[in-house]
């Protein structure tokens, strides 16, 4: 992926770089909003980065003129204000993802896989399909190896969540705002014990696993062994 | 909130002083009418008087002869219009006068006895009242003298009519005057009520209406909005200070645990017992980053800078929602989380705030309640709020530690050896102040119960 990340903060954009490096990435780093902004404009992205608060032009402000200009590329805003409101207005002003500072380098880049990879335009799909899983969108009806099985509400949200990222690391932080609609962390191991129950519950009796865990990530559903 | 019409210091004040006006109203005219009427009497009983002794003498000089000659006299030549005599012997038969029949009972009791006397006139018969004085001539026969009172009585009359229709009248004036007065002064504090209320739930902007009329409640508008310019400057320089704050402390938490986590994914690999260590360690940085979340955001409720943009929740909901979110943990740890919410509850505030403060409230009875004990969560729509509660039967919280519990960093002895920051209760009283609600820990025989009341 080709990423843009602005941030002012020198040192924390120096070990960014390096993960997002790590992790397979081409970055380029801006550190202020003009040169963030210009740099924006002039290359294609798959995603952008930016920092909330920063000199010259204000994170925000830079969103704002990217989506005046009609330049549609997802934007994860990262911020050290982490109030209820702050999200909400980092929403507003055009960006796709708020993550506080400080994060996990795990959960930024499952996020900009996320944003990326998001919603290929096209058709709203009726039916999502992960080896012999089936889900049946219209009819909230799951089967798997064409047995129906019987899952909760919920089960079945947090099941669609993760079959429409099939391949994709989703944290659990993404999954408390994806199907709980909660932007905090409750201490509890909450989303551990849920994905648990529905892997009982799509998993059992079948020699090949679905979920798999992510050591210190969080869960992606895919065929195959684990990452 | 705009104050009950009845219930107002004007409204209380206007029917006080209606009260008074009737009252100096009703003594004047009818001290006046008193004084029209004793006035009227006084001239009548004067009259009387003065011919009953003329009679008198009359009769001590000629006797009955005498005095029947100057009652026929009196009556038909130049006596006064309307006046009525009657001379009668002892068994009140008539001897001379123009009453045909003697008009009382025997001999009346009082001073000045009235009766009405029935006169023919040309065309119609009247009935016209007479007040009269009646006295034992020496010998025993009567004399009687009276007046026809009619024109005073219609006179008096009058002035009764007028009396009451002016103190009815004066009454209503002031009724009226009263009535708008306390209408006109409830609307205006009522405006500023409203406002300040607008204020309070998030729109720091809004002003009290000054409508020029240089009156004093001009003059209470324009000092108010001085003092909420103050304020809402105040919130403002707060709201940096704290958005700074946060800042610097987490801009050096950040880069602590981006360098970690560069550790982390090096190539080549930690040694697997450093990899460990710093695995610890970011979670130790994760926990201060928490705590702090939490400190900043306690700190920022209590400062009463106003929530930014309230939405309808609805409570009921929200809890049934996260009760089966915590429902497998509470399962998993051998406890029963019931939740019981009849819904809908909607309150005006912030989905996230309400969920931390329940999701805060049913993670401390996680923490505290032993192995098969029970938590359970109500919401309950009342009237003008919604109340929430979460009861549990764990070890609760000692009556004299109560008020001391939702303090920050407070842990009470029996928790001392969880995990936990000890904020999760001051952070759900900084979000009830914020939501301008209601907190309270009792105790729920055994074990805690929580009650929250939100405004709806």
């Amino acid at each position: 992926m080709h990423v843009l990340l602005i941030e002012d903060d020198t040192e924390a954009a120096r070990f960014l770089v390096k993960g997002l490096r790590e992790s397979g990435n081409t970055v380029e780093h801006a550190a202020d909003g003009r040169a963030g902004l210009a740099q924006a404009l002039a290359g294609a992205f798959d995603v952008v980065i930016t920092d909330r608060m920063l000199p010259h032009v204000d994170g925000l402000a830079v969103i704002t003129a990217l989506r005046t200009k009609g330049i549609a590329t997802p934007v994860l805003v990262l911020s050290a204000l982490g109030g209820v409101d702050d999200r909400v207005r980092g929403l507003k002003a055009g960006g796709d993802d708020y993550l506080t500072k400080p994060f996990a380098l795990a959960e930024l880049l499952a996020r900009i896989e996320a944003l990326v990879r998001r919603h290929p335009a096209g058709a709203p799909t009726a039916r999502l399909k992960v080896e012999d899983l089936e889900f049946d969108l219209l009819a909230r009806r799951v089967t798997r190896a064409g047995r129906e099985l019987d899952l909760t509400a919920r089960e079945l949200k947090l099941l669609e969540y993760l079959m429409r990222r099939a391949g994709q690391v989703v944290t659990r932080t993404m999954l408390l705002e994806g199907v709980w609609d909660l932007h905090f962390d409750p201490q509890s191991n909450l989303i551990d014990v849920h994905i648990s129950r529905l892997r009982q519950a799509i998993d059992r009796g079948s020699d090949q696993p679905l979920i798999h865990t992510v050591r210190g990530s969080g869960y992606v559903l895919r065929a195959g062994g684990d990452a | 909130m705009r104050p009950n019409l009845f219930h107002t210091t004007a409204f209380r004040l206007s029917v006080g002083y209606m009260l008074l006006v009737t009252l100096a109203v009703g003594v004047t005219l009818g001290s006046a009418y008193l004084l029209t009427e004793s006035l009227i009497t006084d001239e009548v009983d004067l009259i009387i008087d003065t011919e009953l002794t003329s009679l008198e003498e009359k009769f001590a000089r000629s006797g009955v002869p005498g005095v029947t000659d100057e009652i026929n006299l009196r009556i038909d030549s130049w006596g006064r219009i309307g006046a009525v005599y009657m001379l009668a012997d002892q068994n009140f038969e008539r001897i001379a006068g123009n009453v045909t029949d003697w008009p009382f009972e025997g001999m009346p009791s009082e001073r000045w006895p009235e009766f009405e006397i029935a006169t023919i006139e040309p065309g119609r018969r009247a009935v016209h009242p007479v007040r009269a004085a009646v006295r034992t001539l020496p010998g025993g026969d009567l004399l009687l003298v009276g007046t026809d009172i009619s024109q005073g009585r219609r006179f008096a009359d009058k002035f009764r009519l007028a009396t009451l229709w002016g103190i009815g009248l004066s009454t209503l004036a002031a009724a009226l005057a009263g009535f708008w007065f306390s209408r006109r002064l409830a609307r205006r504090v009522g405006e500023v009520a409203e406002t300040c209320e607008e204020i309070m739930a998030g729109a720091p902007g809004r002003r009290l209406p000054v409508a020029g009329a240089r009156d004093e409640f001009d003059a209470l508008a324009t000092s108010v909005n001085r003092v909420l310019d103050r304020l809402e400057e105040q919130a403002g320089t707060l709201r940096a200070t704290f958005d700074s704050a946060a800042h610097d402390l987490r801009a050096p938490l950040h880069r602590l645990r981006t360098r970690m986590d560069a550790l982390l994914l090096r190539s080549p690999p930690l040694e697997p017992g450093v990899h460990e260590s710093v695995e610890s360690a970011l979670r130790e940085v994760d926990h201060l980053q928490r705590t702090l979340a939490t400190l900043l955001q306690i700190a920022l409720a209590e400062s009463g800078a106003p929530l930014g943009a309230p939405a309808s929740v609805d409570v009921a909901a929200l809890a049934g929602e996260l009760g089966e979110l915590f429902e497998p943990v509470a399962a998993a740890k051998g406890l029963e989380l019931v939740c019981a919410p009849q819904g809908p509850a909607v309150v005006s505030g912030n989905r996230q705030l309400l969920a931390q403060l329940l999701t805060n409230l049913i993670e401390n009875g996680l923490k505290y309640v032993p192995a098969g004990g029970r938590i359970e969560v109500g919401v309950r729509a009342l009237s003008n709020a919604v109340r929430l509660t979460v009861s549990d039967n764990g070890p609760g919280i000692a009556a004299d530690d109560r008020a001391r519990a939702a303090q920050p960093f407070v842990r009470l002895a029996s928790g001392d050896s969880q995990e936990g920051s000890g904020l999760g209760l001051s952070q759900v009283a900084a979000i009830v102040r914020l939501l301008r609600g209601r907190l309270e820990l009792q105790s729920n025989n055994p074990g805690l119960r929580v009650l929250v009341e939100l405004p709806a």
